[in-house]
């Protein structure tokens, strides 16, 4: 697999820009995911996906709907448990080499390490700080003054402090639907995992409240690895580094995004990322 | 396989969609339709509104009635007599206070001291002669009060007659029969002179009166010590009461002399002899009372065990269901619990009787269960037995509503709880639970206005007593037979003279249960909405 540079991470928001291929440093792999068939009761949703997801960069999945891209993203953080009927039928997914599917792992612990936000805002029906505080609490925290610094630090991360500094005891459900996703956001950095998993985070917002997203999506991956689903493919072209394009439950390419876009190896890709289907 | 005919040949297809509409009456079929279910929800709307109305104009004359009734109790002096008679009867207290010491005293000696029963009752003697003296000091008084309630009695069957003459009359003129109306007699009560041997005995009672505060005064002075020195603290406590006693002696004697029997009853008194009165009493000699309190409290008391038991039986089993069982479990509790509600309440009523009552009961009676308020039982059927099969009713609206509530939050709450890292205890009492609280809160109070309306169950296992519950037996109370107000109206509406003052006090025990069921399912709905929106 090439390696996006660093030049391409810190432009890639232009992707027309001409020198991104040429200067390559390897990125360490963070997650590591070989050969994984997955089945929803008889239904094979996944079959023998491979795929290295690279540490601190934004990883994007794009496909027509059905493909299995959001399955994937919940096999990360195992998600999928919640809905009966399901398995692993094959393979592995590693996270700095361990396991996560194996016997003795605490799910609840992966959790707190691969937070995710989802395709709809989904603040708790409370109050904004008790959304932010809510992981902490839920691990013992009890002290008043770390809780109100998480909540100052996680607000600033997810931009969104000086909307909602003034009311931070007002109900998260008051807040317009890009706040209440970046509010989400907050939420999830707030326990500090390692990854942020996204599912179609913006599909529910306005182009502006995307853009706000999309642009924080840029400054937290200096801090956090980044797993991003998404249908908008100028989306992902805006904010990954790299790209998987998934058709039927299978990998069908995954390589720097701007080789996805510009020059793809795979004529269902091409087609694919020209809109010609899906 | 048939040879395609030339495409010129196909003729263009018919727009016909113009229709001759069928019509009924001069109705199209959709209009016919529309008067149906129109028609359907007028029948119910016009339904309930005789209803409410049949029920308002019944009750609404009982207050004018109730305040007849009193009128009646003033005039014809029972007032007057029962001032006497709680004097009399607040005595008998004190009395049955002191056989009570006295059987302590002998299980004391007998058991403690292992005295045998003749020498205890030795032991006792002194205090059998202050007791059997404190007993007699009230004789006059008793006398005065028996002779006085003849007198009155007389009174008011004389008023009565009189009224009933009245009506005859008013009945033979209005069909016409004036001969005979002119020949039945009525002697207009005067309450003046008829009261005349009551208030004449006022200079006697001030008279025995006097005796008795220097009677009780000495028997105050004399009381005994105690049988055992374990019993002081209860003659010391008797020795208060009576002096309690004595104090109230002025003020009786204040009412007496201030009481007038033209004095009017004002309405007011009617609805809050009602609304507050303690006593259910009908069909008395004496005089009838119609005060809802012990009714009222009946219902809330056994509505009050029952929840005790449906809030957390049918609360969890919502959590489990909705939260936690698989989905073959699912299949399995959710009908069960459900299928409670397909038993009559005959059924259940009976299953009381004969099942639970009994075991209650001989469940009280194991010995390292006393230390439980009330036990051992005395009677088989009370509020507790009641109250409990009023749960059973109440646990499948309880868990139905609930489990609604519990699956009405969305599934993205519970998702971002996990995937914050919480575990499936912490979702549900974090998340799950507080999102669905109004829901919950609301499926409890429709559970409460079932089991408030219920009365087959009540009617067979409350015990049917109609007296408020002694509470200075803490939760003992819970253990003692209670009349419930659906449980009245259903045994006693059959039995009572229509128009009479009885079946409307029936009919203002249904207005007042209606409110309550409308107030209880108007508090539900409020919840419910409000819930609704804040999940939004």
């Amino acid at each position: 697999m090439d390696s996006p540079t660093k030049s391409l991470r810190s432009v890639s928001h232009h992707p027309a820009s001409p020198d991104g291929k040429s200067t390559a440093a390897v990125a360490p792999t963070l997650i590591d995911i070989e050969n994984l068939d997955f089945h929803y009761g008889a239904t094979q949703a996944l079959h023998g996906i491979s795929l290295k997801v690279p540490d601190r960069q934004v990883t994007a999945f794009i496909g027509p709907s059905g493909c299995g891209k959001s399955t994937l993203l919940r096999c990360l953080n195992r998600m999928n448990d919640l809905i009966d009927g399901t398995r692993i039928g094959a393979g592995s997914i590693k996270i700095r080499g361990v396991d996560i599917y194996q016997r003795d792992v605490d799910v609840i612990e992966l959790r707190k390490r691969v937070g995710m936000v989802f395709q709809k805002s989904n603040p708790f029906p409370k109050s904004i700080y008790e959304n932010i505080t809510y992981g902490l609490r839920l691990q013992g925290v009890k002290d008043k003054g770390r809780l109100d610094e998480v909540v100052e630090k996680s607000l600033r991360g997810a931009a969104l402090w000086d909307e909602v500094k003034d009311r931070l005891h007002a109900s998260g459900l008051g807040l317009s639907g890009g706040q209440q996703q970046r509010l989400c956001i907050a939420r999830t950095i707030a326990v500090e995992p390692e990854i942020i998993l996204m599912d179609e985070p913006c599909s529910a917002l306005d182009p502006i409240a995307t853009a706000k997203v999309e642009e924080l999506i840029h400054e937290l991956k200096l801090k956090y690895t980044i797993v991003i689903v998404t249908h908008n493919m100028q989306q992902a072209a805006r904010c990954s580094d790299k790209t998987a394009f998934f058709y039927l439950g299978k990998l069908v390419e995954f390589a720097a995004t701007r080789t996805i876009f510009m020059n793809p190896e795979n004529p269902q890709t091409e087609a694919y990322v020209s809109g010609r289907f899906g | 396989m048939t040879t395609e005919p030339p495409a010129a040949a196909v003729p263009p297809p018919s727009f016909a969609i113009v229709k001759r509409r069928l019509s009924f009456f001069g109705l199209t079929l959709d209009e016919c339709i529309q008067v149906f279910f129109g028609g359907n929800a007028f029948v119910a709307v016009v339904v309930l509104a005789l209803i409410t109305y049949f029920l308002f104009r019944e009750g609404s004359q009982f207050f004018g009635q109730n305040r007849q009734n009193l009128t009646v109790y003033r005039q014809a002096g029972l007032e007057y007599v029962d001032f006497m008679r709680r004097q009399e009867q607040a005595h008998t207290a004190l009395t049955r206070g002191l056989f009570e010491l006295r059987m302590r005293a002998v299980v004391d000696l007998t058991e403690r001291q292992k005295l045998s029963l003749a020498d205890a009752n030795q032991r006792l003697a002194g205090f059998d002669d202050y007791a059997g003296r404190f007993d007699d000091a009230i004789g006059p008084l008793r006398g005065m009060v028996a002779d006085l309630t003849e007198v009155a009695t007389a009174i008011k069957t004389k008023f009565t007659i009189n009224e009933d003459k009245m009506e005859e009359r008013q009945q033979l003129l209005e069909a016409g029969r004036v001969a005979e109306s002119e020949a039945v007699k009525v002697e207009a009560v005067d309450f003046e002179r008829e009261l005349a041997p009551i208030l004449g005995t006022k200079e006697a009672y001030l008279e025995i009166n006097r005796a008795l505060k220097a009677e009780f005064a000495t028997l105050l002075q004399r009381m005994p010590p105690a049988p055992t020195p374990a019993l002081q603290v209860e003659v010391e406590r008797f020795k208060v009461k009576v002096q309690a006693y004595l104090d109230t002696f002025p003020s009786i004697e204040a009412n007496l002399a201030a009481w007038d029997y033209r004095r009017p009853v004002p309405l007011w008194k009617a609805f809050s002899a009602y609304l507050f009165g303690r006593q259910w009493l009908t069909a008395s000699f004496w005089q009838d009372w119609y005060g809802v309190v012990p009714l009222f409290v009946g219902s809330l008391m056994v509505s009050a065990v029952a929840l005790f038991l449906a809030i957390p039986l049918g609360v969890g089993a919502a959590v489990y269901v909705n939260q936690i069982a698989s989905a073959r479990e699912q299949r399995f509790i959710k009908p069960c619990i459900e299928f409670i509600s397909a038993f009559p309440s005959v059924v259940l009523g009976f299953f009381g009787i004969a099942v639970l009552g009994e075991a209650l009961r001989s469940m009280s009676q194991v010995t390292w269960l006393q230390w439980l308020p009330g036990f051992p039982i005395a009677e088989r059927l009370n509020a507790l037995t009641a109250g409990c099969l009023l749960g059973l009713i109440a646990i499948p609206t309880i868990f139905t509503l609930a489990e609604d509530a519990l699956q009405n939050v969305p599934r993205s709450f519970k998702e971002a709880s996990y995937a914050l890292g919480a575990t499936r205890l912490q979702t549900i009492t974090r998340i799950v639970v507080p999102a669905g609280l109004s829901g919950i809160i609301s499926a409890v109070l429709l559970g409460l206005g079932r089991v408030i309306g219920e009365t087959m169950v009540v009617l067979l296992c409350a015990g049917n007593r109609i007296a408020i519950p002694d509470f200075t037996e803490g939760l003992g109370a819970f253990v003692q037979p209670v009349h419930t107000m659906t449980g009245i109206v259903a045994q006693e509406m059959g039995e009572v003279v229509r128009g009479g003052i009885h079946y409307r006090a029936l009919f203002v025990v249904g207005i007042f249960l209606f409110f309550l069921s409308l107030g209880i399912n108007f508090l539900a709905q409020k919840i419910v909405r409000r819930y609704r929106i804040s999940v939004g």
